[in-house]
C-alpha cells in the first residue's frame, strides 16, 4: 500500500503553507470532474456500458463471496454465547418447534381429510347414493369374527343393515360389510369376509343377471365365495358381483332391507364344481382389512 | 539515482494501475463487507480520500500531495460506479469535489488535531451526498428528508473509521518518506 501512496517520498511539511501552485489543484480537479462527466454522458448514451458491466460480470464471483462472508459474520454475531441466552433461545425454539409441529399435524389432518371428501363426492356423483363417510376407528381384537368398529352412530342416521363401502386406489367403491350394531356414536361393521355374513348378489353376465349367495370365507382360509340359486346358469371368471337388494325390493322387514341393490363387491376370480354346486371364489374389488376410511350409504335415490 | 530523476512512464503507469485495483478492492469490501442491515454501507474511500489529501497538504509539497488525494477520489470513485447502479463517473465525480474543496480549505489547519480531521470528512461527507443527490434524486423532491434518511446516516458512518483512517494513512505517508 505504502508503494502507490505517492510516486516520490514525500517530505513532511516543517513551515508555514503558502498559496503558490494551488491553481494546479484547481485544474486536476476541474479537469477529473469534467472526464467524470464526460464519462457519466457516455454511460448514459450507452457507449461504456458494455465494458462496465463485463468489469462488473467479472467481479461478480469475487463480490459473491464477498458477500456470502459478511452473511456469515452476522450469523457469527448474532449467535448467542453466554448459557442463559443460549438456553433461552432454545426454549423459544422449541415452544416454536412444538407449534409447528402441531400446525403440521392439523394440516396433515385437512390434508387426509380432504382425499376422503373428495372420493366421497366422486362417489354420490357416479352413484345414486347418499352417503356418510366414517372413520375406522379399530378392529375387533377378536380374531374369530371380522368385525370393524366407525366413528358414526344413531346419532348422525346410521342403522342395522345399511351398505358400508370403501375404496382403493384404482378400484372402484365397494361393499365392504354392513351394518350389524349400532350405538349413539359408534357402529360395529360386519365385513363381507366374515363367515356369519351372508349377503344376496347378482353376477353381471351378457345374457342376464342371475342371481346368487355370496358367503364369507376368512375363518375357512378364504375370502368370499358365491352360489348360484339356478343351477342350469354357468359361472364364468371374470363377471362382476354386486349387491341383489332384495330384501329392499321386496320391502321385507328385514336388516337388509337397507342393503342397496347394484353395489359393486368384486369378480370371480375361480370356479369350482362340488357336486351338483357351481362354486365361485371372488376377489372383491376393496380389502375390508385395508380400509381406514369408509362410507355408510344412508339412502338411495329412486 | 535521487528525487529529480524522471521516472519511466512504464513505471508511473504501472503504479497509477496498481493504485487504481487496490481502491477498486477497496470498493468492494465498502459495497460488500461495509454495509449495514439497515443499507447503509461505510463510505470508506470518501474517507480515504479525504485523509489522503489532509496528510498531502501537511507535506513539504501540499499541492502535490493535495493532488494526489484528488487522483485516490477519482479511482475509488470509478471503483464505486463499476459497482453500482448510478450512471459512471457519478461517485467520482461527488469524490472529487468533496476532496478538493475539503483539501483546499482545510491545508490551513493542523491535521494533527483530530478535531480537524472529523470536520473535514463531515464536510466531504454532506458535499459527497449533496452532489449524489443533484445527479440522482429530481429537483422538485424533499430535500429535507433526504438529509435525514440519507445523508444522516451516511455522516455518522463516514466520521466512525476518520481517526483510524487517517492515523494509517500519515503513517504509510512518513514510512514512504
Amino acid at each position: 500500500m505504502r508503494d502507490f501512496l505517492d510516486d516520490r517520498p514525500l517530505r513532511l511539511r516543517r513551515d508555514r503553507p503558502s498559496d503558490q501552485g494551488y491553481w494546479r489543484v484547481v485544474a486536476v480537479a476541474i479537469g477529473l470532474v469534467l472526464l467524470s462527466l464526460l464519462l457519466t454522458v457516455l454511460d448514459r448514451q450507452g457507449v461504456i456500458s458494455p465494458a462496465r458491466l463485463a468489469v462488473r460480470e467479472a467481479l461478480q464471483p469475487l463480490t459473491g463471496w464477498l458477500t456470502a462472508q459478511r452473511a456469515a459474520i452476522e450469523t457469527w454475531w448474532a449467535t448467542p454465547r453466554d448459557i442463559a441466552t443460549m438456553q433461552s433461545r432454545i426454549a423459544e425454539l422449541e415452544a416454536e418447534n412444538a407449534r409447528l409441529t402441531s400446525e403440521v399435524l392439523r394440516l396433515e389432518q385437512a390434508r387426509v381429510e380432504n382425499i376422503f371428501l373428495r372420493q366421497q363426492l366422486a362417489i354420490t356423483r357416479a352413484h345414486p347414493w347418499k352417503v356418510l363417510g366414517a372413520e375406522v376407528m379399530v378392529r375387533a381384537p377378536e380374531a374369530a369374527r371380522r368385525v370393524l368398529i366407525i366413528a358414526r352412530g344413531a346419532e348422525d342416521g346410521v342403522r342395522v343393515g345399511m351398505a358400508v363401502i370403501g375404496q382403493q386406489p384404482g378400484a372402484p367403491p365397494a361393499l365392504i360389510g354392513v351394518v350389524e350394531t349400532v350405538g349413539a356414536r359408534t357402529a360395529d361393521v360386519l365385513m363381507i369376509t366374515d363367515i356369519s355374513s351372508q349377503i344376496s348378489v347378482r353376477l353381471l353376465q351378457p345374457d342376464g343377471a342371475p342371481l346368487g349367495l355370496m358367503q364369507g370365507q376368512w375363518q375357512r382360509g378364504s375370502r368370499l365365495r358365491v352360489e348360484l340359486i339356478d343351477r342350469n346358469t354357468t359361472l364364468q371368471v371374470g363377471d362382476h358381483v354386486v349387491t341383489a337388494g332384495l330384501s329392499g325390493a321386496l320391502d321385507l322387514p328385514l336388516d337388509l332391507a337397507a342393503m342397496p341393490a347394484a353395489v359393486p363387491i368384486g369378480a370371480i376370480e375361480t370356479v369350482r364344481q362340488e357336486g351338483q354346486r357351481q362354486i365361485g371364489e371372488i376377489r372383491p374389488f376393496v380389502d375390508p382389512d385395508q380400509v381406514r376410511y369408509v362410507w355408510v350409504i344412508l339412502s338411495q335415490e329412486e | 539515482m535521487g528525487d529529480s530523476q524522471p521516472r519511466r512512464i512504464e513505471e508511473r503507469l504501472a503504479r497509477e494501475l496498481g493504485l487504481a485495483l487496490i481502491l477498486l478492492a477497496l470498493a468492494l469490501v465498502q459495497v460488500t463487507l461495509l454495509i449495514g442491515p439497515t443499507g447503509f454501507s461505510v463510505p470508506l474511500l470518501l474517507v480515504l480520500a479525504i485523509a489522503r489529501a489532509l496528510v498531502g497538504v501537511s507535506t513539504a509539497e501540499p499541492v502535490r500531495g493535495l493532488i494526489r488525494g484528488l487522483w485516490w477520489a477519482f479511482y475509488g470513485g470509478l471503483g464505486l460506479d463499476i459497482m453500482s447502479t448510478l450512471p459512471l463517473g457519478s461517485h467520482a465525480a461527488a469524490q472529487l469535489l468533496a476532496v478538493a474543496i475539503v483539501g483546499l480549505v482545510a491545508r490551513r489547519f493542523a491535521i494533527e488535531r483530530s478535531l480537524v480531521s472529523l470536520l473535514a470528512v463531515a464536510a466531504g461527507t454532506i458535499i459527497y451526498e449533496a452532489t449524489l443527490y443533484v445527479v440522482t434524486v429530481p429537483f422538485d423532491s424533499d430535500w429535507q428528508r433526504y438529509v435525514l434518511i440519507a445523508v444522516l446516516p451516511s455522516l455518522l458512518l463516514a466520521l466512525i473509521p476518520t481517526l483510524p483512517v487517517v492515523a494509517i494513512v500519515h503513517r504509510l505517508t512518513r514510512l514512504s518518506g
